[in-house]
C-alpha cells in the first residue's frame, strides 16, 4: 500500500536499536568497567544472585549514576519527540516544534527567577531547594502556555494561526524576563543559568525521576489513542470535523501534552533542543505520515537519539562533560540543512 | 619553658599518632580558585590529579586533568580520577553528584568561600589538617595576618599625608563591554584594604554608562582583564572605550592592571602582594613595601 | 434528510445568506448556481454546521445538526471543500482511507471500499502514489474519492455536499466525476452540488436553486431555471437556450 518501509518491522528495528543504545549508555561512561563487571552488577541490581566479583564501584556507577541518568534520557526524549509529532499536528506543519506554544520561553523564565531569586534571597532550607528550579520551571512552562491558548481562544474556538503568533510573542517576552533576570544576576548565578540553558542529564537521580516518568508515561499512552485523530487534523480542521472528531477538544490536549511534557522535561533536564523538531521529521521521511505508526516510531527514535547525544556529552571531554544541549544543536541543525535541501530537490 | 617545650612536643606526637589512625588522602580534587592555589602553598601539588575550570593559578594546574565548571561537575568523570577527596566551595554542584561521590566512597570537603580573614584561617587549618600540614598551614596564617596588619599600618600613615582615592574596578570579559565592581565584591573589600575609597554603589558586577563612569570620577582605575597583561592591557581598555581617558585616573595615566582570577573564590596567596601594588599606585609618595620585607 | 428553514447569515453588518429554505430529497442532485459572491459557498457552509446561523434552522433528520454527535453525524453527513491544504505525503489509498474513520469496518473492508470508491472517482490508478505527487486535478479526484468512501455505497438518508467538485479537472472527467456523483445519488443520496459551468448544471442536476446576492432567485428543474431572462439577470450574461439535441436538458450559449 504504502511506498515507504512496511511499519511493522520498521518499528522492530527501532526497538532494537533503541535497546542497543541503551546497553551502550549503561555500559561505556568516563569510568572503563570492564564488560563482566557491568553484566553481573547488572544482574545483582535486578535482583539476582550471582557469583563472580564486581567491585562497589561499579555496582554504584552502574545502579547510582548510569542507570537514573539512563531513565532521564529515555524520557525526556520520548516526550520531547512526541510533542514535537503533536505540535506539527496541530499547526499542520513540519517545522513545527514544541517550543511555539511558548513552553519553553516559559520554563527558561521559571528558572531564571528560581536561580536568581534564591541567590538573591540568600538560600532556601535545604528541604526544598533542590526541588525549586524543577517545580518553577515546570510552572513557568504551563503558565505561558496557558496564556498562548487563552489568545488563541474566542467564541469557542481555537484559532491555530493566533496561538502560533502569540506563542512567537510570548517567547520573547520570557526571553527579554530571563535577560531581565541576568542583569540582575551575579557572576556564579549567570553561570548556572546559562548552563540551565544548554541542558544537561547531569545529576540524574531516582528520586527526581518519578514525577517525569509519571508525565511521560502519561503522555505514550495517551497522544497514541488520538493518531487517527492527528491524521483527520492534517486534512483541515473542517474536514477533520466533517470525518466526526471534536475538533477543539483535540486541540486542547494537543497542547496540555506538549505543556505537560516538554515542561516536565525541561523541568528535569533543561533546556535540550532540535529532538522535537528533527525526530518527527525524520521519522516521517522513514515510516511516513500515518502517526499510528510516526507516534510510535518517534518516541522509540526520540529516546535513542538522545541517549546517543547523552553518550557523547559525557565521553568527549571527560572528566568534563559537555551540555547535552550544544550536541544535540551540533548535529540537529545541520541535519535539519541537509534535510530542508534534500527536500527542495 | 621547658615543660611547654616538652608538652608541646608530646602533643604533637599524641596528634600524629591520632592521625596515623585514618590515613590521609593522598588523591585530591580541587574545585574553586584560591582554594587550589592554598592547596599549593601548602605543598599538595604533587597530591593533585584533578582542578575545575576557576584553577587557573599557578600554570602548571592547568596540565592537570580538567572537571569542568564548578557547579556543573560529573560524578563519572570526577570517578575517573579515583580521588580520594573533593575540596571546593560551597558552590560547588549539583547537589546529587555530591551525594553520588560520597556514596562512591571520596570524601568531599566543602569550605566556605567567604572573602574575610576568619573563613582564611579556618580554611587553611582544614586543609593543613588533611595534607598533613598542620605547621605549614599555622606559620601561612600567621604571615597572611602579618602582612594584613603591615599593609593596614601603611594605608594609616600613607592616609595622614593624602586622602583616600577614589578608585574604580572595571571587569572586563574578552572585549566585551565594561562591567564595575559593586560594593558587596571582593574587588571592593581589596579596594579599601589598599586604603583606597571604592566608587560602585551597587550590588556585584553591573554594566555602567559612559556618562556614569564620568560621574563616578575616579581618581585611579583598577582594570581586570582576561586576555592581555600590562601595557597592552593598558592600551586596549583606552581604545576600546576613549571616555576612560576623560576621567581622572586616564587622564593621568593612574591604570592599574591585575589578574582577574586574584576575584575568584576568597582570599588567595597572591592577595597580600596585590594589596601592596594597589597601595603603591593609589599612594605614589608613600613608602613602598615588599614581599618579604617585614615591620 | 437535511432540511434548511429560513436561513439567515450575517457577517457583521452584511447578509451574506437571507430567507433561504432548502430541502434535499433522497436520489436527488441539487445544483447551487450564482455568480462570485452571491453565497454559495457560504450556504454550503451554513448546511454542514460550518458557519453559525443568525436565524433559522438546519435539521438532518427533523433534528438539529448541532446536536447530532460527531462520529455518527460522520456517516449521514459528508462535505467535499472547494480546495485543500494538505500537504503531507500520504499515500493515495492513506487519504482516501480516511474516510472510513467514522465506520469501524475494519481494515479489509476499508481497503475494498477504498479501491471502489478511488475507481469511482476515475482514481484507481493512482492507488499507492503519494499525494504530494499528483496535480491538482488528480488530488480533487481523490478527495472525492474519500468522501465517496465516507457514505459508502450510498443509501437513503446520506448526504453528499460538494463545493465545486470539478474546477480543476479536464472536460473528460468533469463528465466522469459528476457522472460518478449521479450515480451516488441514484443509490439514494441526497446531494447538493455548486458548480459554475451552467451547462454540466444543467446536464447533471435534477434541481437548481440561483443564487443572487444571497437571496434566491430562482428554484425548480433546470428547465424552468435556466432562462435567458433569468441569466441576464443574475449574470448579466446575454446567452441563447437550446435544447441538447440528445439528452434534452437545456444548452446554454452565450452569446
Amino acid at each position: 500500500m504504502t511506498t515507504i518501509v512496511q511499519p511493522r518491522p520498521m518499528l522492530l528495528t527501532l526497538a532494537l536499536l533503541l535497546l542497543v543504545v541503551i546497553w551502550l549508555s549503561l555500559a561505556l561512561g568516563p569510568v572503563s568497567l570492564p564488560l563482566s563487571e557491568t553484566l553481573l552488577a547488572g544482574l545483582r541490581m535486578l535482583g539476582l544472585a550471582v557469583d563472580g566479583d564486581t567491585t562497589q564501584q561499579a555496582e554504584l556507577i552502574l545502579g547510582q549514576i548510569r542507570l537514573p541518568r539512563t531513565l532521564l534520557g529515555i524520557a525526556v526524549g520520548a516526550v520531547l519527540a512526541l510533542s514535537g509529532v503533536a505540535m506539527q499536528g496541530l499547526f499542520r506543519n513540519p517545522l513545527a516544534d514544541p517550543g511555539l506554544v511558548g513552553v519553553s520561553g516559559g520554563a527558561a523564565l521559571g528558572a531564571a527567577i528560581a536561580i536568581v531569586g534564591t541567590s538573591m534571597l540568600g538560600g532556601l532550607p535545604p528541604a526544598i531547594e533542590p526541588y525549586v528550579l524543577s517545580v518553577c520551571a515546570f510552572v513557568g512552562g504551563l503558565l505561558v502556555t496557558a496564556v498562548v491558548y487563552r489568545f488563541g481562544r474566542s467564541n469557542g474556538q481555537t484559532n491555530v494561526a493566533t496561538m502560533l503568533l502569540a506563542g512567537v510573542a510570548l517567547t520573547a517576552m520570557s526571553g527579554a524576563g530571563v535577560g531581565l533576570f541576568t542583569y540582575l544576576a551575579d557572576d556564579a548565578t549567570l553561570r548556572s543559568l546559562t548552563f540551565w540553558n544548554l541542558g544537561s542529564l547531569n545529576g540524574a537521580s531516582y528520586q527526581r525521576l518519578w514525577p517525569l516518568l509519571i508525565v511521560v508515561v502519561g503522555v505514550a499512552l495517551w497522544l497514541p489513542r488520538r493518531a487517527s485523530a492527528l491524521n483527520a487534523m492534517l486534512l483541515g480542521e473542517s474536514e477533520a470535523r466533517h470525518l466526526g472528531f471534536d475538533v477543539e477538544r483535540i486541540k486542547l490536549e494537543l497542547v496540555l501534552c506538549t505543556a505537560l511534557g516538554v515542561g516536565a522535561a525541561v523541568a528535569a533536564a533543561g533546556l535540550i533542543g532540535f529532538i522535537g523538531l528533527v525526530v518527527p521529521h525524520l521519522m516521517r521521511l522513514l515510516v511516513g505520515p500515518d502517526h499510528r505508526v510516526l507516534l510510535p516510531a518517534s518516541l522509540l527514535a526520540g529516546a535513542g537519539l538522545l541517549l546517543l547525544a547523552d553518550l557523547i556529552a559525557r565521553l568527549l571531554l571527560a572528566p568534563a562533560e559537555l551540555p547535552i544541549g550544544i550536541v544535540t544543536a551540533l548535529i540537529g541543525a545541520p541535519f535539519f540543512l541537509f534535510l530542508l535541501v534534500r527536500g527542495r530537490s | 619553658m621547658r615543660m611547654k617545650a616538652l608538652l608541646a612536643c608530646a602533643g604533637l606526637l599524641l596528634s600524629q599518632v591520632a592521625n596515623a589512625a585514618e590515613p590521609l588522602p593522598q588523591r585530591w580534587v580541587s574545585a574553586g580558585g584560591s582554594l587550589s592555589e592554598w592547596v599549593v602553598a601548602l605543598g599538595g601539588e604533587s597530591k593533585l590529579v584533578g582542578v575545575d575550570s576557576t584553577s587557573q593559578y599557578p600554570r602548571s594546574l592547568q596540565q592537570l586533568p580538567g572537571i569542568g565548571y564548578q557547579r556543573q561537575l560529573a560524578a563519572e568523570g570526577i570517578l575517573t580520577l579515583k580521588p580520594d577527596i573533593l575540596v571546593g566551595s560551597n558552590e560547588m554542584g549539583p547537589p546529587p553528584v555530591l551525594e553520588q561521590l560520597k556514596a562512591a566512597g571520596v570524601r568531599v570537603k566543602v569550605l566556605p568561600a567567604k572573602a574575610d580573614v576568619p573563613t582564611l584561617q579556618h580554611n587553611l587549618t582544614e586543609l593543613g589538617e588533611l595534607l598533613g600540614k598542620q605547621a605549614e598551614a599555622k606559620a601561612l596564617i600567621a604571615g597572611y595576618e602579618q602582612r594584613l596588619q603591615d599593609q593596614a599600618a601603611r594605608v594609616k600613615q600613607a592616609q595622614q599625608q593624602q586622602p583616600a582615592p577614589r578608585v574604580m574596578m572595571l571587569l572586563s570579559h574578552s572585549g566585551g563591554n565594561l562591567q564595575v565592581a559593586g560594593k558587596d565584591t571582593l574587588a571592593a573589600w581589596m579596594i579599601q584594604q589598599a586604603g583606597g575609597q571604592s566608587l560602585g554603589e551597587h550590588n556585584g558586577y553591573k554594566p555602567v554608562s559612559n556618562e556614569s563612569l564620568l560621574a563616578l570620577n575616579p581618581q585611579v582605575i583598577i582594570f581586570a582583564a582576561s586576555r592581555l597583561h600590562g601595557d597592552a592591557a593598558r592600551a586596549a581598555l583606552l581604545e576600546q572605550n576613549p571616555v576612560i581617558a576623560q576621567t581622572p585616573a586616564g587622564r593621568d595615566g593612574r591604570v592599574v592592571v591585575i589578574d582577574p582570577t586574584l576575584l575568584v573564590g576568597g582570599l588567595g596567596p597572591r592577595l597580600p602582594d596585590a594589596l601592596a601594588e594597589l597601595t603603591t599606585a593609589f599612594y605614589p609618595t608613600g613608602k613602598a613595601l615588599t614581599a618579604g620585607a617585614g615591620q | 434528510m437535511l432540511r434548511a428553514n429560513n436561513l439567515w447569515v450575517r457577517r457583521g453588518h452584511r447578509t451574506v445568506l437571507a430567507n433561504i429554505d432548502l430541502q434535499l430529497n433522497p436520489g436527488e442532485v441539487l445544483g447551487v448556481l450564482g455568480p462570485n459572491g452571491a453565497g454559495k459557498s457560504t450556504l454550503l457552509a451554513a448546511l454542514c454546521g460550518e458557519l453559525p446561523i443568525c436565524e433559522g434552522s438546519v435539521d438532518l433528520d427533523d433534528r438539529p445538526l448541532a446536536v447530532w454527535p460527531g462520529q455518527e453525524r460522520a456517516r449521514r453527513l459528508a462535505v467535499l471543500p472547494q480546495s485543500s491544504s494538505l500537504n503531507f505525503g500520504f499515500s493515495v489509498n492513506e487519504v482516501v482511507g480516511m474516510g472510513r474513520l467514522p465506520h469501524a469496518t475494519g481494515r479489509v473492508r476499508d481497503a475494498e471500499i477504498v479501491s471502489q470508491a478511488l475507481s469511482a472517482a476515475d482514481a484507481l490508478h493512482l492507488a499507492g502514489r503519494s499525494y504530494l505527487a499528483l496535480s491538482g486535478g488528480e488530488r480533487q479526484r481523490v478527495h472525492l474519492a474519500r468522501v465517496l468512501a465516507q457514505l459508502w455505497p450510498g443509501a437513503e438518508g446520506q448526504i453528499l455536499l460538494l463545493d465545486e467538485p470539478t474546477s480543476m479537472l479536464d472536460p473528460l472527467h468533469q463528465h466522469t466525476i459528476l457522472q460518478a456523483v449521479r450515480d451516488f445519488a441514484e443509490r439514494g443520496a441526497a446531494v447538493l452540488v455548486i458548480l459554475h459551468d451552467l451547462n454540466l448544471a444543467a446536464r447533471y442536476c435534477d434541481q437548481l436553486l440561483l443564487l443572487q446576492e444571497g437571496l434566491p432567485h430562482a428554484f425548480g428543474p433546470p428547465a424552468d431555471v435556466l432562462t435567458a431572462d433569468a441569466l441576464a439577470a443574475v449574470y448579466g450574461l446575454q446567452v441563447l437556450i437550446q435544447q441538447h439535441p440528445e439528452r434534452g436538458h437545456p444548452l446554454i450559449i452565450a452569446r
